[in-house]
Order: structure tokens, then C-alpha cells, then sequence
């Protein structure tokens, strides 16, 4: 079992550390060795995959890449993924940054029992919410809309939204938006000039963090999202996975293209992950 | 909108002192999250405990049937195994992630060249949409071909069908939730060691204890109230998930992979019985209100 009481002795004891480094460094590649797999199949044809003799292809084909931009409706799933997300995104950012300074600066009984609602809205099943919100939106025909699934992603992200924006405005003192007010700006524009101008990393964090739950959520969308043409993503890869069970090479080219943004998004925020994951969690 | 813009003439031209419940201004700010939360929950809380009073279906509302469908529910074979299943998936779940989680946080917590990097990487599980992973598990775990199989093949043992035998599809579908949760365990691992005070470390040093008594004296101590909070968390999210067992065996074979939210999702929407499919949605609710319950205590607990 390791300790950081050996920290400080161990960074003289360099050897030690390389051997360190190196399990850690199989350690990633055996965890992830589902998704380099994955990655290295796209290149592909089904039949060398298939006949899996070599891991490494010989040659390299985009022929998976080529298919499922002639003959699949990808680049729709693709377009549809990053309306619906942003749409999502900007509307939970709306409501959770406005809460979050009610949260962040006003300790009122009702307000702080605003939390709790919010840990509610956290645990409460899916599933419970889609029932009566299927046949409601299916008589006010929005089903196979991207506003049903919006509006039900920016809830989801409701919580974890508004609980890291009162974490980032908790830091930033008081007395600049006291001195703003005392310029002669309200407190609506003190929030909007001062407070959340400074936030500014904390912003950008939280709208990836629910951009990345938004852009990979699949339950939701297959309810509400039954047409190829307003289908995202996951729901399309899962009705492709169905249909062409075999067709493996297509199949992981459409994943592999699918992991692209989740996977550079997460870099932008990855220094974020530890507030995002804990804040919300531990504060409550 | 124009909510807020009345809240904020209102609020122009008043002392600055705030009297608690008398300043409008913070409740309008929680105006269009209780919005869009009523629509989202509250509405769907209390139209589906209606719903799951009727015997209805998704096209016509149905017959007032009292508590029928969840008097039901313990005489059904196919609720009784989702409800084990649930438990089973969550128990190996929360135990196999805090496990790998926590020592990986501990490999991470130490100097090394490349730190940065391998925390990172290691959090990609995690990260992928759901459909992804299961993707790429698909075929790791395929007949025949996959990358298992064919290693299972060089030592002469197998080939396992791993998503054709009800055993084999419960091991994978729990290994795949595994993968897909520890590095959430890990990170929050990783904060909680990190705040740990270095001192006392020192003064353990200083005393002459092991790495082992350092480890079982001062580490787990220090991380034992947050890792109970990430334990109930984590059964919320695997009482919760939908995605791993449903895109990776859509519940089968047979009904062997079956969760309550899988169930509920069949009975609505594939057997278009709604009052069956809210009451085992409601009877799911119950349990994870439970554990927020308890998480809420803890919570209470560990901020005194």
C-alpha cells in the first residue's frame, strides 16, 4: 500500500518513481485497451477484424469512414447531438447561474432549502419522469422535437450546474458587486458585470461538463427521438448496432467519431473534474 | 423573463439592509429552474403516481384500480429478480469501484514523471458517451473473435460466450458498470488524499509506523466520511443506470439483466402497460429516496 508519507523521500529515490510511472503506464493501457481497440479496428475492414490475426492493421482503410458518410445518416446524428447539447447546455446555464447566486449570497430558510430540492431533482429516476412526460409531450406533439429532449437535459443538469456556480461565486468577495451597487448598478447587473464576469473559468467549465452529459445521454433521446432525422448520436448507433450486428468495422468508425468531441471537451475541462465531481457531491 | 424584470424595478430604489423573506429578488432568481423542474419532475411525480393507480395504457387512461399494481408487484417473478439484480449490480458495483478507484488513487497520489498524464487518461472510461463503451466492450467480449476470447484461446482456455449465458451476461454487464465507474471513485479519492494533512503523516513517520498501520491509522480514518458519501452516491447512480445493462443486453438473455428502471421501461413502452411500468418506477423512487435520505444525514453529519 502506498503513502505520501514517502513523497518527499521518494523524490530522491528517482528509480523507484520510473518503476511507478511504468506500472501506471500499463495500467492505462490495459484499461483503456477497450477503446484503443476500438480506435485501431476503424481502420479496419470488417474481415480483418474478424480474421483478428494482427492487432495492428497492415494497411490502413477509411473505407468504415467512407460507409457511414455515403450510406448512413451519421453526420445528421452528428448535427442533431450538438443541437440538442447546446441547446440544453445554454438553457441549464441560464437557470442554474441564476440560482447559484441566490444559493451563493442569499442565506434566506427558503433558499438554502432550495439545496435539498436539488438533491431531489439528483437522484430522481428517469424513467419516473418519462412516463407521464411521454404522453403529455406526444398530445402536445413535441414528441420527435429537440425541444422535449432539451428541456428534460437541462434539468438532469440542474443540480450539478447550480451547485458548482455557487462554489465559484462563493470565492469571489462581496464587496465587488457592494462597490458596483454603490456606483448605481442593481444587483441584477452587479451579478451580470462583476460576478460573473469574474467567474469566467468556472462558466466555461460548468457549460462542458454539461455539454458532455447532454451530448452523451441516450435513455431521453431514444424516448423522444424516433426519427432519423431528429435522432442523436447514441440513439442512432445503438439502432445501427442493431440492424448490422456484424458490420463491426462501421460500427467503430461511428464510435470512434462519436468519442471525438466527449473527448476534447473533456481535455478543456479535465484540471475541473475533481471540483465538478465532489463540489456538488459533498457540499449538497 | 419578465418576471425577473418586474423583481428587478421592484427591487430598485431599496436600503441595502436585506430583510430575510421580504427582498423578492433571490426567489425570482430561482424562478426559472422551479420552472422547468416543475415541468420536468413535480408534474411527472404526480401524474405518474395516477397513472400507476389506473390500469391504463399509453393510448387511453384507464380504470381507478386503487393499489392493485403494486400489490402485484411481490407475486411477480420478473419484479422479484430485477429487484435482486439491482442490488447485486449495485453492491459489486460501489465495492469494485471504490476498490480499483481508491488504488489507483493511491498509486496517483505519489510523485512520479507523468502523473498528470495517467490521471487524465485514466479518467476516459468515465467520460465516453455510454454508447461508446459499449461498443468497444461488444467487441472485446464477442463470440469467437473477440480480443478475450482469442487471448482465452493462447492459454487453451474458452471460447466464453460471454453475452449468451445468463451467469456470463451478469459478470459483464457489472464488469463494464465497473469500468465505466471507478475513475469518478478514483478522482474523488484522489481530492480527499490530497487534503489530508501532510503532518500527520509526519508525526507517524516520526514514530516508526509502517506503511501498512500509516495507511490503516491515518489514511483510511482521514477518507472514511467521504467515501461513505461516495458509496451511497454510487448506489444511486447503479440503482439508477439504464444505460450499461440495456445497451449491452437490452435486459437479456432471458430477463437475466433485468433492472426495476429496465422493467419499468418494458412494461410502458414495449408492453404498453402504464400502470405496472409507474408503479415499478415508484417502488424504484422509494429505494433511492431512502439512500438520498441517508445521504443527506451524512452530509448533516460530517459539516458539524
Amino acid at each position: 500500500m502506498a503513502s505520501i508519507a514517502n513523497a518527499g523521500t521518494m523524490r530522491r529515490g528517482g528509480s523507484r518513481n520510473w518503476a511507478l510511472s511504468a506500472m501506471l503506464a500499463v495500467i492505462v493501457v490495459v484499461v483503456n485497451l477497450p477503446i484503443i481497440t476500438m480506435v485501431i479496428n476503424s481502420f479496419k475492414t470488417t474481415d480483418q477484424i474478424l480474421a483478428g490475426n494482427d492487432l495492428l492493421p497492415r494497411t490502413l482503410t477509411f473505407a468504415n469512414y467512407h460507409y457511414i458518410t455515403e450510406r448512413t445518416p451519421f453526420w445528421t446524428y452528428f448535427a442533431n447531438s450538438f443541437l440538442v447539447a447546446i441547446g440544453a447546455t445554454l438553457l441549464s446555464i441560464f437557470a442554474a447561474a441564476l440560482a447559484g447566486y441566490a444559493l451563493s449570497r442569499f442565506a434566506y430558510p427558503l433558499i438554502r432549502g432550495y439545496s435539498s430540492i436539488l438533491l431531489m431533482v439528483q437522484m430522481f429516476p428517469l424513467i419516473l419522469a418519462l412516463i407521464p412526460l411521454f404522453i403529455l409531450f406526444r398530445n402536445l406533439g413535441l414528441v420527435n422535437t429537440r425541444l422535449s429532449v432539451i428541456l428534460l437535459y437541462s434539468v438532469v443538469n440542474l443540480p450539478f450546474a447550480t451547485w458548482m456556480f455557487r462554489a465559484y461565486f462563493d470565492a469571489i468577495p462581496r464587496e465587488l458587486e457592494e462597490a458596483a451597487m454603490i456606483d448605481g448598478a442593481t444587483r441584477l447587473q452587479a451579478f451580470f458585470r462583476v460576478v460573473l464576469r469574474l467567474s469566467g473559468p468556472g462558466v466555461a467549465a460548468v457549460t462542458i461538463f454539461s455539454f458532455l452529459f447532454n451530448y452523451n445521454e441516450y435513455l431521453i433521446a431514444s424516448i423522444f427521438l424516433r426519427d432519423d432525422a431528429k435522432m442523436t448520436i447514441p440513439v442512432g448507433i445503438q439502432m445501427f448496432m442493431q440492424q448490422y450486428q456484424t458490420d463491426w468495422g462501421s460500427l467503430m468508425a461511428a464510435a470512434t467519431l462519436a468519442m471525438l468531441p466527449a473527448f476534447v471537451f473533456f481535455l478543456l475541462v479535465q484540471r475541473y473534474m475533481v471540483y465538478g465531481a465532489v463540489a456538488g457531491a459533498v457540499k449538497g | 423573463m419578465s418576471t425577473q424584470a418586474t423583481a428587478l424595478e421592484r427591487y430598485r430604489g431599496q436600503p441595502a439592509a436585506k430583510r430575510p423573506g421580504h427582498d423578492p429578488l433571490p426567489y425570482s432568481l430561482l424562478l426559472p429552474s422551479l420552472l422547468l423542474i416543475g415541468l420536468i419532475n413535480v408534474y411527472p411525480f404526480i401524474v405518474g403516481f395516477l397513472y400507476s393507480l389506473k390500469d391504463g395504457s399509453l393510448l387511453k387512461q384507464g380504470d381507478f384500480v386503487g393499489l392493485a399494481n403494486y400489490f402485484q408487484l411481490p407475486a411477480m417473478s420478473d419484479f422479484r429478480h430485477a429487484l435482486l439484480f439491482s442490488a447485486i449490480f449495485a453492491i459489486c458495483n460501489v465495492a469494485g469501484s471504490y476498490a480499483i478507484g481508491l488504488g489507483l488513487a493511491l498509486l496517483l497520489n505519489q510523485e512520479m514523471p507523468g502523473r498528470g498524464f495517467y490521471r487524465v487518461a485514466l479518467l476516459l472510461p468515465w467520460i465516453i458517451p455510454s454508447i461508446v463503451s459499449i461498443v468497444s466492450w461488444r467487441w472485446m467480449i464477442a463470440d469467437q473473435n473477440g480480443l478475450i476470447n482469442q487471448a482465452l484461446d493462447l492459454v487453451g482456455v474458452g471460447p466464453i460466450f460471454f453475452l449468451g449465458s445468463e451467469r456470463w451476461a451478469i459478470f459483464s454487464v457489472i464488469m463494464i458498470k465497473i469500468w465505466r465507474s471507478f475513475p469518478f471513485m478514483m478522482i474523488s479519492c484522489l481530492a480527499a488524499l490530497q487534503s489530508i494533512d501532510r503532518d500527520l503523516y509526519e508525526a507517524a513517520h516520526i514514530d516508526g509506523a509502517g506503511r501498512w498501520q500509516t495507511f490503516r491509522d491515518i489514511t483510511l480514518p482521514q477518507i472514511a466520511g467521504i467515501s461513505v458519501v461516495l458509496w451511497i452516491l454510487m448506489t444511486i447512480w447503479s440503482v439508477n443506470d439504464f444505460e450499461t445493462p440495456w445497451l449491452l443486453t437490452q435486459g437479456g438473455p432471458s430477463n437475466s439483466t433485468e433492472n426495476l428502471i429496465i422493467l419499468a421501461y418494458k412494461y410502458t413502452f414495449t408492453r404498453n402497460d402504464v400502470g405496472t411500468g409507474s408503479a415499478i418506477a415508484f417502488v424504484s423512487l422509494i429505494i433511492l429516496m431512502v439512500l438520498a435520505w441517508m445521504l443527506l444525514r451524512r452530509q448533516a453529519r460530517s459539516e458539524v
